[in-house]
């Protein structure tokens, strides 16, 4: 099937990121048409395409919009641009080349939900991108799409930016309204639900970058349009992002319902493994969703399977449902990481453990202890003092820390426990035969050396800041062993 | 009420409470760490999740919902029914406990929280008592945020309690979660230390011993120290506190809950407003004037010796001379009439302090006017510091420093007759109308300033009645050591008409007399002063003393 | 328990560090009308800060808090959640090395070694002639041109352990060549 690409159609076209350019592709009309609907019928719109949030979750915006109470005066809007989960890049592809989009969809998304300020939430580390953002939204506040009476139309829209800086858990969508409120971005309680106190306590709507930038073409394309492309409960195209040790990594715009295979061997795609090598293990949805083999045998092409034999799990389909039939905590954001034959499995664990422990936000217990207990095991495993029993306590561990149903307050725990879990479960073999090759007795000599290094606080005007970590000195680094 | 099933019980509960509270007010232990009425609920600690149960949306039927819910954050409402005891909420209990115990010291031996911590008694009661981690664990240096606090991050557990407190109840946000994950610690910015008026609380908020009070460092194992009931001198609020103390004194003081006033929390002030009683200049026996000096009586012979004087000044117009003062050196010449008598003033004045209870007051003004009728009651000096301090949350702190001026001042109205305040009081002393005073004190800090000395220096016979030796001391006919409030049992009766009593949690001071059993015995009423009994006799004239305010225990489990 | 206590009621005078001046704080202000709160201005307020000073002192933490009427405490606690702002001076240049798996199976690693070799220095540490400072992120969210680095706001791609030699002596490593929104200045050159 050809597919056009939606999304992405402006990557590569010189000064894509002018007004000028995206209104010659007919770029506003989906804003335009909007404004001339009723909210109500906008919101039913979006119901009926089932856009389904492409943040992670998978939950359809036009549900979450209809959570708004009806008598409510002040509405926000929150773009969640904070794109933090490895190695998700999508929201900066679109950015970097088609930045009106988002805008238009920002302004559909505002007009529906009656919202007459709208703030995005830009992670800190996109430079390039907020300075592209910031000249597409001025060109668009002169020509009228934003500010005072909009198109003539009466209704009202300022659009602010505002800069993340660094922190994994603002992407939440609590932790992002804490965030924007000044504070540190610990995920709230809920209830009650932003739809109804968000934002400066009012209603808010928070959205992701790639779920607004869908809604122009909704109302340009139309509804069958959008509900033709995509497999049964999940519509519309998705920007699915591949990399790792692949010919062509990148991001990529699919009809939702793509394979993990398609999207790592196909010539759109992927394009094959770089020198030929095989795949061990890939994360298909972001580190969050867990991680799918690719180190046994390939399905055969006619499809007679032997039951007896075990498969990869490559020809999971990546959209919103097949994923959890392969272990996978959801689709995420369909950003596949590829892991080659020849990476150590210990490697690829200390690095999802470190992610974690690095960006828990320390609110509740089990995430802020248990991700940071993990982190030290994996590194001891990784040093070559490894036990078969550790592999256990962190299967242990990420059973307990947060698993569906969640046990803590946001879901971060949910998405650490996820990976290392499925990385122990499915790649148990080789954890252990890396541990029974070690030095006999190193477990036991280096559990007494292991983070030896007291913890000292720095000084926070300056002199004396310990390495590694975050700005303070991280209690999560070993010394290396002696 | 709405009534929730817990484990199966139906328990009836206030409404608008959540789930935790009312399983604790029940007696349940609940383990929890972040949750405290007095605060918002932030439901980090993950310690009370519970199962509840949810229709369930296949079947419609009500079912036990696959998913734990946190006890602190769910309200109750009328037929919800949840359970703590089962597999799944045990489980998450102990896996939590072992996260906690991950990176806590073992140090118990010396943290003076032991005893009283809630960690050990969790630990104790649902985790494990070993920890699998076998890297080291976390060690972070103390912390000096406060003057009167210590932080010791290694033992925090992140409730958060105690920032909550300074951004909620004092309003003034010293302390501030700082770094992210398990980097995460209690600070302060460096130079802007923890010393807002109530910052003491945070030390009772830390279920651990990460918050510990510098005072109390080292001092006392908790185990060895018994509590009384008390209600704080501090202020005239009546805050209502626990003294814990031993055979060795007083050791600290912490909040006692009390619904209608601090709630769980009490002042800086209150809590070390005790240092006075262990001061060692306390008066430790009567005196009497004997020659220029004054020399040490017995208590026995003090009713005599005070009795004949004052009876001999409210008899004035009689020519007999004053009977007893026989050791007394110099007789005070208590002939002729006093200047104030024209107006109806008696040349005899009670002044009652603020400090005294409400019995101690009513007693010895009864024992004033059944000595002469027109004896002048005064009531004594109210130390008044700045303004009345309110808090975000409505916390006061208020500028009176003293506990009872409104039950001295009811008793003064019930008896009517010639009465005066302190100023008026002193001004008709240096008049010289007062040929004979009965002054009490008790004030924990230095009260008598010049003019009340010259004043007081005005009154032939004197008797002053107070903790520490003053500038009274030189006019003093007799002197009389006064007890502590510690040392004594009554009730106050705060600035807003509260009757709350306290009882006795040191003895006197040897050679010492609790002030109220010494007024007994100037009554001549036999037997052991009781406040009880006192203040029902006080009840059939006065019935605002009728009912006294005793707020409700907390839950055992409560914390 | 540590036997160790370090004084947090006291800060000495130079260890304060600078203060932000009229301009700052006059375009700190100018964030006011765009939220309803003060304090939700003091993630652009840090942003300004850092980018005025390098880093966050103590005196600009207590002048922001004065600034968004906050306490001074909220200010600490918000600059050290985020891994962005620093809390010590650092060199004119910072390097931000992205460790996310993506680039760690490109690289990354060698990368890291190469720069901690190059420059001398450890993580959160500057260069004696004040020129580098380098910090890790988890995820530079450009996964496809793994490895990479940001240099102030300047991203590298596809960087190998190679490659550091030509990309450190070049002078304008920094230098991001758009046209760009006034509201956030580059970052000012700072003296260590």
């Amino acid at each position: 099937m050809t597919f056009g690409r939606v999304l992405m159609r402006h990557v590569g076209v010189p000064n894509s990121t002018s007004l000028a350019v995206y209104k010659a592709d007919g770029g506003y009309a989906g804003a335009a048409r909007a404004l001339q609907m009723t909210p109500d019928d906008l919101v039913e719109l979006v119901k009926k395409a089932n856009l389904r949030g492409r943040g992670g979750a998978g939950f359809p915006a036009g549900v979450k919009w209809t959570f708004l109470p009806k008598d409510r005066t002040v509405t926000y809007l929150c773009v969640n641009a904070d794109e933090s989960e490895p190695p998700t890049f999508c929201n900066r592809v679109l950015i970097d080349s088609d930045p009106h989009l988002l805008l238009e969809g920002v302004l559909i998304a505002a007009y529906a939900t009656r919202t007459t300020v709208a703030y995005i939430y830009m992670r800190g580390e996109f430079c390039e991108q907020f300075h592209i953002l910031q000249r597409a939204l001025d060109e668009a506040y002169a020509a009228g799409y934003f500010g005072h009476n909009i198109l003539g139309t009466g209704h009202n829209l300022e659009c602010y930016i505002h800069r993340g800086a660094g922190a994994y858990v603002c992407g939440e969508e609590t932790g992002l309204i804490e965030s924007l409120e000044g504070k540190r971005g610990w995920p709230r309680i809920k209830p009650p639900f932003p739809a109804v106190e968000g934002l400066f306590r009012k209603p808010t709507v928070v959205n992701n970058v790639e779920t607004l930038a869908c809604l122009p073409h909704i109302l340009t394309r139309g509804l069958d349009w959008w509900l033709s492309i995509g497999t049964a409960n999940s519509k519309g195209p998705k920007m699915y992002c591949i990399s790792g040790p692949v010919n062509r990594p990148g991001c990529y715009e699919a009809p939702l319902g793509l394979t993990c295979r398609e999207l790592i061997y196909g010539a759109d795609f992927g394009g094959g493994m770089r020198d030929g090598k095989q795949v061990k293990a890939v994360f298909p949805g972001g580190l969050s969703m867990g991680a799918l083999r690719g180190d046994l045998f390939p399905k055969p092409p006619d499809g007679k399977v032997d039951p007896k034999q075990d498969y990869d799990e490559l020809d999971c389909a990546l959209d919103f449902d097949d994923v959890r039939k392969y272990d996978l905590l959801g689709l995420g954001t369909a950003a596949a990481v590829v892991v080659p034959e020849d990476a150590d499995i210990r490697d690829v664990l200390l690095n999802v453990t470190r992610f974690y422990a690095q960006e828990s936000c320390g609110q509740c217990t089990q995430c802020r202890e248990g991700t940071a207990w993990m982190y030290k095991i994996a590194q001891r495993i990784r040093a070559g003092a490894g036990r078969r029993v550790d592999l256990d306590i962190i299967e242990e561990t990420s059973r307990n820390m947060g698993m569906i149903p969640g046990l803590s307050i946001c879901g971060l725990p949910d998405g650490a426990a996820w990976p290392i879990r499925t990385l122990i479960q499915k790649f148990r073999r080789e954890f252990e035969q890396r541990i029974a090759a070690q030095e006999p007795g190193a477990a036991q000599s280096l559990i007494r050396r292991t983070n030896a290094a007291a913890y000292e606080l720095p000084v926070l005007h300056g002199r004396a800041v310990q390495p590694a970590g975050g700005t303070f000195a991280t209690p999560l680094d070993v010394a290396p062993p002696r | 009420m709405p009534k929730i099933i817990i484990d199966g019980h139906t328990i009836e509960c206030r409404s608008g409470i959540p789930v935790l509270q009312a399983a604790l007010e029940a007696g349940l232990a609940v383990p929890h760490y972040c949750y405290h009425p007095g605060l918002s609920v932030v439901a980090s600690c993950r310690l009370c999740l519970m199962e509840m149960k949810m229709p369930n949306p296949k079947t419609g039927q009500m079912d036990w919902a696959p998913k734990l819910f946190p006890s602190c954050q769910t309200p109750v409402r009328d037929g919800l029914e949840v359970r703590f005891r089962s597999d799944p909420v045990r489980e998450n209990q102990q896996h939590v406990m072992e996260y906690y115990l991950l990176n806590h010291p073992l140090d118990c031996p010396v943290c003076d929280k032991a005893g009283e911590c809630y960690l050990q008694d969790y630990t104790e009661a649902n985790g494990p008592a070993t920890s699998r981690m076998v890297e080291d664990k976390t060690k972070n240096p103390k912390k000096d945020i406060g003057p009167h606090t210590l932080l010791y991050q290694d033992r925090c557990v992140l409730c958060s309690r105690c920032v909550r407190f300074c951004d909620e109840i004092a309003g003034t946000g010293e302390l501030a979660v700082v770094g992210r994950g398990s980097r995460c610690e209690i600070d302060v910015l460096p130079g802007q230390p923890l010393e807002n008026p109530l910052q003491g609380n945070v030390v009772d908020l830390c279920p651990v011993g990460a918050l510990l009070d510098k005072g109390f460092l080292f001092k006392q194992r908790v185990w060895l120290l018994r509590s009384a009931r008390s209600v704080s001198p501090a202020d005239s609020r009546g805050q209502t506190i626990w003294i814990d103390y031993n055979e060795a004194g007083i050791h600290r003081i912490r909040p006692r809950y009390n619904e209608k006033i601090n709630e769980w929390w009490i002042s800086d002030e209150a809590r070390f407003g005790w240092k006075h009683v262990h001061r060692p200049d306390r008066l430790r026996q009567p005196r009497i004037r004997q020659g220029v000096a004054l020399q040490p009586a017995r208590w026995e012979e003090l009713p005599g010796l005070l009795r004949a004087p004052f009876a001999g000044v409210a008899a004035c117009a009689s020519p007999a001379g004053p009977g007893g003062g026989a050791r007394l050196a110099q007789p005070p010449s208590l002939l002729g009439r006093g200047q104030g008598e024209g107006q109806g003033i008696g040349p005899l004045a009670a002044v009652l302090s603020p400090m005294l209870t409400c019995e101690e007051a009513w007693l010895l003004a009864k024992l004033a006017r059944s000595l002469a009728p027109q004896a002048t009651l005064v009531l004594g000096h109210v130390p008044v510091s700045g303004h009345d301090q309110t808090y975000p949350n409505g916390f006061t702190i208020k500028a009176e420093k003293c506990p009872n001026r409104r039950g001295v001042e009811t008793i003064l109205q019930h008896l009517g007759g010639p009465t005066a305040s302190f100023q008026e009081f002193l001004a008709q002393a240096v008049e010289g109308r007062f040929r004979a005073a009965y002054v009490t004190g008790g004030y924990p800090d230095a009260w008598v300033t010049d003019p009340v000395a010259a004043a007081l220096a005005r009154i032939p016979f004197l008797v002053v009645h107070d903790l520490f030796p003053s500038a009274l001391d030189g006019a003093a006919a007799v002197q009389i050591p006064g007890a502590a409030w510690t040392e004594r049992e009554g009730t106050f009766m705060n600035c807003d008409g509260l009757l709350q009593p306290f009882e006795r949690a040191l003895p006197p001071l040897e050679g010492v007399k609790a002030d109220g059993q010494f007024f007994y015995e100037l009554l001549g009423q036999p037997g052991l002063f009781r406040a009880q009994t006192v203040r029902e006799t006080m009840a059939a004239e006065l019935p605002q003393f009728s009912e006294v305010f005793i707020p409700r225990d907390l839950p055992k489990r409560a914390h | 328990m540590s036997w160790r206590t370090i004084d947090r009621r006291t800060a000495a005078e130079q260890d304060l560090g600078p203060g932000l001046n009229d301009a700052v704080k006059e375009k700190i202000r100018s964030f006011f009308p765009r939220y309803p709160t003060k304090r939700a201005v003091l993630l652009p307020a840090l942003h300004i800060a850092q980018d005025a000073l390098g880093y966050i002192s103590l005196r600009a933490m207590r002048e922001l808090a004065e600034l968004l009427e906050l306490p001074p405490s909220a200010v600490l606690d918000v600059v050290t959640f985020y891994t962005h702002f620093w809390t010590h001076s650092r060199g004119r240049k910072t390097i931000v090395l992205c460790r996310s798996l993506t680039c760690e199976l490109m690289g990354g690693g060698r990368v890291r070694e190469g720069l901690e070799q190059r420059l001398g220095i450890g993580e959160h540490e500057t260069t004696p002639d004040g020129q580098w400072s380098y910090m890790t992120e988890e995820c530079l969210a450009a996964c496809e041109h793994a490895p990479c680095l940001l240099i102030n706001e300047k991203l590298h791609k596809g960087v190998q352990a190679e490659d550091l030699d030509r990309i450190l002596v070049d002078p304008e490593n920094d230098h991001l060549d758009m046209p760009r929104s006034t509201l956030f200045d580059a970052p000012a050159e700072t003296k260590p």
